[in-house]
């Protein structure tokens, strides 16, 4: 049996994204890992009913049967989405380094500035 | 305190790996192929109902578009939270702009001759693909997107702010009270002159449009913001 889907890498990546939200004390990471999360989450929806040999849904039925377009449509609003929040996370960020100078969750404003 | 930090550290990475596999084995042993009432039903009939012959935007545009409507909401409220929660608009009067940061010109002479050359031609297939959204690959989100990596790449040869964005916003407010508009007219109360196919293509590029619109000024109100806002 072949292993190598792209379900399971949907899996895989999404894990490897909470994983880093649960390890990472950098607010940048954090978001840096939501997204990673969502790229899983849309490799998983868009492979979920894959069958080999089909064709894109476009125009009239034909011999071979069509790729699921049900999917395809969901994962088309969620990218955009995944923008929205991409742009929300970054700028209340910056707000939040501008008026407090803290850049990690667990730190005060005397501790900034040791790298990682 | 950092033996503590790192011993938790591995706990975590320990009950990560564990519900990995948790997940890999329920999802390998027990997942039942369910047959697909939804696909069946969007693929039996979609360019009788709809007039498109492309499927993805029959479902969006047709079938699904509560989908389209809240996510054009969604975008719309992010681009008003990316100008008004930012520090820059907050503190706007001790912070002046910097007019030499903004009329800077020090970039490279190479980049500026290949954009030029590329610059119609990334709009045409903007175009292209927002126009034909309905009948082939492509769709209103994506040619929005190649709209706005146009004005992208139109901060590489000229990096200067003088786009007025408070326009754009307004622009792009009138846009989502359209899209709102159009298919609550169109779909739910059924208003339009003759129910014929040419209609329906009609309202197809008429959407797709305006969704291209909406995203593009979204995406380059976003893109204007953090580079000239965001970025100190």
């Amino acid at each position: 049996m072949n292993f190598i889907f792209g379900e399971i890498a949907g899996i895989l990546i999404f894990f490897i994204g909470l994983c880093g939200l649960m390890i990472n004390k950098s607010i940048l990471k954090t978001i840096m890992s939501l997204t990673v999360m969502e790229s899983g989450i849309i490799l998983f929806f868009i492979t979920i009913n894959y069958t080999p040999d089909s064709v894109p849904p476009i125009g009239q039925a034909q011999e071979a049967a069509f790729a699921d377009p049900v999917p395809a449509a969901l994962m088309i609003t969620a990218i955009v989405i995944g923008i929205g929040i991409t742009a929300i996370g970054l700028t209340m960020f910056m707000h939040y380094k501008q008026k407090h100078g803290i850049t990690h969750w667990t730190r005060d404003r005397e501790q900034q500035g040791r790298g990682l | 305190m950092k033996e503590t930090n790192r011993s938790i550290n591995i706990i975590r990475v320990i009950f990560m790996v564990v519900s990995v596999f948790i997940v890999l084995f329920f999802f390998l042993n027990y997942s039942e192929k369910m047959s697909r009432p939804l696909m069946d039903y969007f693929t039996a009939g979609f360019l009788a109902e709809t007039g498109a012959q492309n499927a993805v935007a029959a479902i969006y545009l047709d079938y699904r578009v509560f989908d389209t409507l809240l996510e054009a909401l969604m975008l719309l409220v992010s681009v008003m939270e990316v100008i008004n929660v930012s520090w820059a608009h907050k503190e706007a009067k001790q912070y002046s702009l910097e007019e030499e940061l903004f009329n800077r010109k020090d970039n490279s002479e190479i980049v500026i001759r290949m954009v030029g050359a590329i610059y119609p031609f990334v709009l045409l297939i903007g175009l292209y693909t927002i126009f034909n959204g309905h009948i082939s690959p492509g769709g209103g989100f994506q040619g929005g997107v190649i709209l706005a990596t146009a004005l992208i790449s139109r901060y590489l040869v000229y990096p200067n702010s003088d786009l007025d964005l408070e326009k754009l916003e307004n622009f792009e407010k009138l846009l989502f009270l359209a899209i709102v508009a159009i298919p609550v007219l169109y779909i739910f109360m059924q208003v339009e002159p003759f129910y014929s196919l040419i209609s329906r293509q009609f309202y197809m590029i008429l959407m797709n449009s305006l969704i291209g619109l909406k995203v593009f000024s979204g995406l380059s109100i976003i893109f204007y913001r953090f580079v000239f806002y965001e970025g100190r």
